[in-house]
């Protein structure tokens, strides 16, 4: 029994990985950090996985634990364990973390780094294109509140714009 | 920046995230399995740090109570071991508390109301110690010169001279540093309270 959770746990994490790096590297600076909350979610994630609702969507249950791990993580500022190191080179796979793609992070964190935690989260869902509907299923607020909310962080986002130049 | 700019250049680096892949059924395992032992770890090594000195200062007080001879001194060594319990017991509380992990099924919002209202709460409890400090500091500065028998520095000009303001400054320092650094965390905390709507 125990197995086969095991099992189908480790098939979502591996079919939704790319959303837990997402999550991971919008909430944190550094390589470091980033594998600590990897990590972080994915215990959250596994010690829930019991009270995962099978008619819920994966995604949107992974993104609600995945967004509310990451916000305690950053409440604890530093890790307290190191995490378990992942070594692409030694895994044989492409290691996504390039200074391009970097350094675009590091651009995007710059504008959002005056938004608050609520914003930032919303912010997060609108940029992977997720529907007002499902925004609204992850955050816990209604449908037409979000349309509200996105509308004030473009305002924000343009005053901070312009503040920073 | 617009925040369609941010949606295309996040699209473009999603693309590049999304392709990692190197969670592997054994790292998986691993990552369970560390954090599973590491949740006896909950609090950090400072806060354990003073409350162990905290503790140990009254222990040192109860060991040479009965050097202090007068009702006002015994009631001063009273006061400032319970001041010490108190410390310890209020960081770790209040620390505990913090890191108490939520339901992180719980909708985002929900549990960004209680992460903020933690915060806030954390930041009282801190103020709190701040002063209790400097209530310690005039116990410690009162007893020191009769717990340290036989090297009576009571009657050493510096050392009243240098106690009361050193001990000071310092504490100043210390308020100081904690208004500033917690500012802008309890702006965020509670702009974000009001957003949610508590």
């Amino acid at each position: 029994m125990q197995d086969s959770k095991k099992a189908s746990f480790i098939n979502a994490i591996q079919e939704n990985e790319g959303l837990i790096h997402k999550v991971a590297s919008f909430y944190t600076d550094s390589k470091e950090d980033k594998d600590d909350l990897v990590q972080e979610i994915i215990y959250a994630l596994w010690k829930s996985f019991d009270s995962f609702k099978q008619y819920a969507k994966l995604s949107t249950w992974m993104y609600r634990v995945a967004m509310n791990v990451a916000i305690f993580h950053f409440k604890k500022g530093k890790k307290q364990v190191p995490a378990v190191p992942i070594n692409p080179e030694l895994l044989n796979v492409q290691d996504t973390g390039d200074s391009d793609t970097e350094e675009k992070l590091q651009l995007l964190r710059y504008h959002i780094q005056d938004l608050n935690l609520f914003d930032k989260g919303i912010l997060m869902l609108y940029l992977e294109d997720k529907s007002h509907e499902e925004i609204a299923q992850i955050v816990g607020i209604s449908k037409s509140n979000v349309g509200t909310k996105i509308s004030r962080i473009r305002e924000k986002l343009k005053r901070q714009v312009s503040k920073q130049k | 920046m617009e925040l369609d700019d941010l949606k295309s250049d996040w699209a473009s680096l999603s693309k590049q995230v999304a392709t990692t892949h190197y969670l592997t059924p054994q790292i998986i395992n691993k990552m369970i399995q560390k954090k599973y032992y590491s949740k006896v770890n909950k609090i950090k090594y400072p806060e354990w740090a003073g409350i162990i000195v905290c503790i140990l200062s009254a222990v040192y007080i109860g060991f040479h109570f009965p050097l202090l001879d007068t009702v006002f001194l015994q009631t001063v060594g009273i006061t400032g071991i319970l001041l010490l319990i108190a410390m310890s017991v209020i960081s770790l509380v209040s620390v505990s508390k913090l890191n108490i992990l939520p339901d992180v099924n719980k909708p985002h919002v929900e549990v960004l109301r209680i992460f903020a209202s933690q915060k806030l709460r954390f930041q009282k409890i801190y103020h709190y110690n701040v002063v209790l400090s400097y209530l310690l500091l005039v116990v410690i500065v009162l007893l020191l010169p009769k717990i340290l028998e036989g090297k009576d520095i009571s009657h050493n000009k510096y050392f009243w001279i240098l106690s009361f303001p050193c001990g000071y400054i310092f504490l100043l320092f210390v308020s100081a540093w904690v208004k500033k650094s917690y500012r802008k965390t309890l702006q965020q905390a509670e702009e974000v309270l009001r957003e949610v709507g508590t």
